[in-house]
């Protein structure tokens, strides 16, 4: 299986395929940065960690599910364009390891991606001076939060980018899915629930509450998430499991 | 027996149509195995069949006298193979790819360039593989089958997208495999003349099902040449020579003659032209192996 892993890193060479999720994820990073930042400067004190977490939450729903779709797409799209499923199979590997290959691979991206985005809200919070200590226990249920609706995302465009040569349908789906992660607070909880991409915001460690005049930040609890977390991660190893058993069926 | 590759009768069916029926074919060891058919007939299904890319409808695939299922990981690490269109990594160089196809192998350095000395890749394996040619992708996908020097080598359509040169190189090649590597290879082609050059055994497929399987030399043997005579008198002229003992059977305006030694045309010559009746023609016919390929798969269009 190592072995799986290591040929789809020596795969992406000349591919740049962490330089562009990184820039995509900087480019999320500075618009937050410099939205953060003016509003501190009217009103210095919107200087806290939750302002900022529950702003990086709603504008992950809207740019996860993109560039996972995007990264996934460019993983898969690469056995689409010169045939190389048929040849990786008659090499003896089978192709439930590909496909886990291929998944642990674009887990290890965005997981990157994670790690850089939360680093930076840390160093956001440093430079410019909060009041409050850094909230290292509400930056590790955020970073969770992101990582667990990830892993699902990444299984549902890894099958759809698969099975699909035409990559124009994973795309879609990816938007379609940066569209509702971006909306889910609109909806009643009970709706926005069903789609997995609605969990960005949902297992967000902080929420808004627009009940006073004020906007208000609320921090959840833990206890009120697990069960969300729960649904995400099993809903994970469904979608891979479905997916990796449909593949494996498939003829070439 | 020796058997490398033998199906049973193996079939395949998409949509209700059968597109391989009841298939038994059998490589046995050293052969150079041509599988031939126009195109369409079943060849790359077949194939795909053989290398599990494809489950077969009925039937079942040995190789190395074993059965494919239980077997594949050594069977595939046995087989190397080129199916169809060649695959590779367009973003990779050449040798980038061997090295794919390497680690996933596990052979040493020196088998990767030699597989490329071989295709005659080595001074072009630092270019993408996207700027290749599509007879220097062809060339990738063969050193990446030769790669680990298989016992099995399953060549689809090899020498597709080749220039005359590099078709005649790698019918050079694919010959001397057998004898200096050991290699049994069984190959597809929709042309005949390639296969004649180099198969030491042939199998013609047509609609799924297999027509003729034999050896090239009886194969060959099935165009052996008649001799057309005709005359003034082809019904009186048929008649004189059933009496002397030599049959024929009218065809057209000639009476037609198979398996005739010159002597025996001489003979069959001279009865005539003591008997009076007038010779106009004495042809021989060969039967070319393109006719018979013809005969047998019943289509006359390109092939």
């Amino acid at each position: 299986m190592m072995r799986a892993i290591s040929i789809e890193f020596f795969k992406f060479r000349h591919r740049h395929i962490y330089l562009m999720a990184t820039l995509f994820l900087l480019i999320e990073v500075i618009f937050l940065f410099m939205g953060m930042s003016r509003s501190i400067s009217m009103k210095p004190e919107n200087a806290n960690w939750e302002a900022l977490i529950v702003m990086f939450a709603s504008m992950n729903g809207l740019l996860f599910p993109i560039l996972i779709a995007v990264s996934v797409s460019r993983i898969c799209d690469m056995e689409h364009k010169g045939n190389t499923w048929k040849l990786l199979l008659t090499l003896s590997i089978k192709p439930g390891q590909v496909y886990a290959a291929k998944y642990i691979y674009a887990c290890i991206l965005i997981l990157w991606v994670c790690i850089v985005q939360v680093l930076s809200i840390a160093a956001f919070g440093i430079v410019k001076d909060f009041e409050d200590p850094l909230p290292t226990f509400l930056l590790i249920r955020y970073f969770f939060g992101i990582v667990f609706t990830s892993l699902a995302i990444v299984a549902l465009q890894q099958w759809v980018s698969l099975m699909k040569k035409n990559q124009v349908i994973a795309l879609t789906l990816g938007m379609i899915g940066g569209f509702i992660g971006m909306t889910a607070d609109l909806m009643p909880s009970g709706v926005s629930r069903i789609f997995i991409w609605s969990y960005y915001s949902g297992l967000s460690p902080v929420s808004l509450s627009y009940e006073s005049e004020e906007l208000d930040f609320i921090v959840r609890n833990l206890n009120a998430l697990l069960p969300l977390m729960l649904i995400v991660i099993i809903a994970a190893i469904s979608i891979y499991l479905a997916g990796s058993m449909h593949l494996s069926r498939k003829e070439v | 027996m020796n058997q490398v590759v033998s199906t049973h009768n193996l079939s395949k069916q998409y949509n209700g149509k059968y597109c391989v029926r009841d298939l038994n074919l059998s490589v046995a060891k050293g052969e150079i195995f041509g599988f031939l058919g126009p195109n369409g007939a079943g060849k790359s299904t077949t194939l795909k069949m053989i290398l599990g890319l494809t489950r077969p409808t009925k039937g079942f695939v040995t190789v190395f006298e074993k059965g494919f299922e239980e077997n594949r990981g050594f069977i595939l690490s046995q087989t190397g193979s080129l199916i169809e269109s060649p695959s590779y990594y367009g973003h990779l160089t050449g040798l980038e790819n061997m090295r794919v196809v390497q680690k996933l192998r596990e052979v040493p350095d020196k088998n990767v360039m030699q597989a490329l000395r071989i295709v005659r890749l080595e001074k072009q394996k630092d270019k993408k593989v996207s700027q290749y040619s599509l007879g220097m992708k062809q060339r990738l996908g063969i050193a990446m089958a030769l790669m680990s020097f298989p016992k099995v080598l399953i060549l689809d359509e090899p020498t597709n997208g080749l220039d005359p040169a590099g078709i005649g190189e790698i019918r050079e090649l694919i010959k001397s495999l057998p004898q200096l590597h050991g290699m049994t290879v069984l190959l597809s082609s929709h042309l005949l003349s390639e296969i004649e050059q180099i198969a030491t055994s042939v199998g013609i497929i047509n609609e799924g099902e297999m027509l003729f399987q034999g050896s090239m030399s009886e194969l060959k043997s099935k165009s052996q040449p008649t001799i057309k005579i005709k005359t003034r008198n082809n019904k009186l002229a048929q008649e004189l020579l059933r009496i002397n003992g030599f049959s024929s059977i009218q065809s057209g305006e000639s009476l037609v003659f198979e398996d005739l030694l010159d002597d025996e045309v001489i003979k069959v010559n001279q009865s005539l032209v003591t008997s009076n009746i007038d010779v106009l023609r004495i042809e021989e016919h060969k039967k070319s192996l393109e006719n018979i390929f013809l005969d047998l798969t019943g289509k006359e269009q390109s092939l």
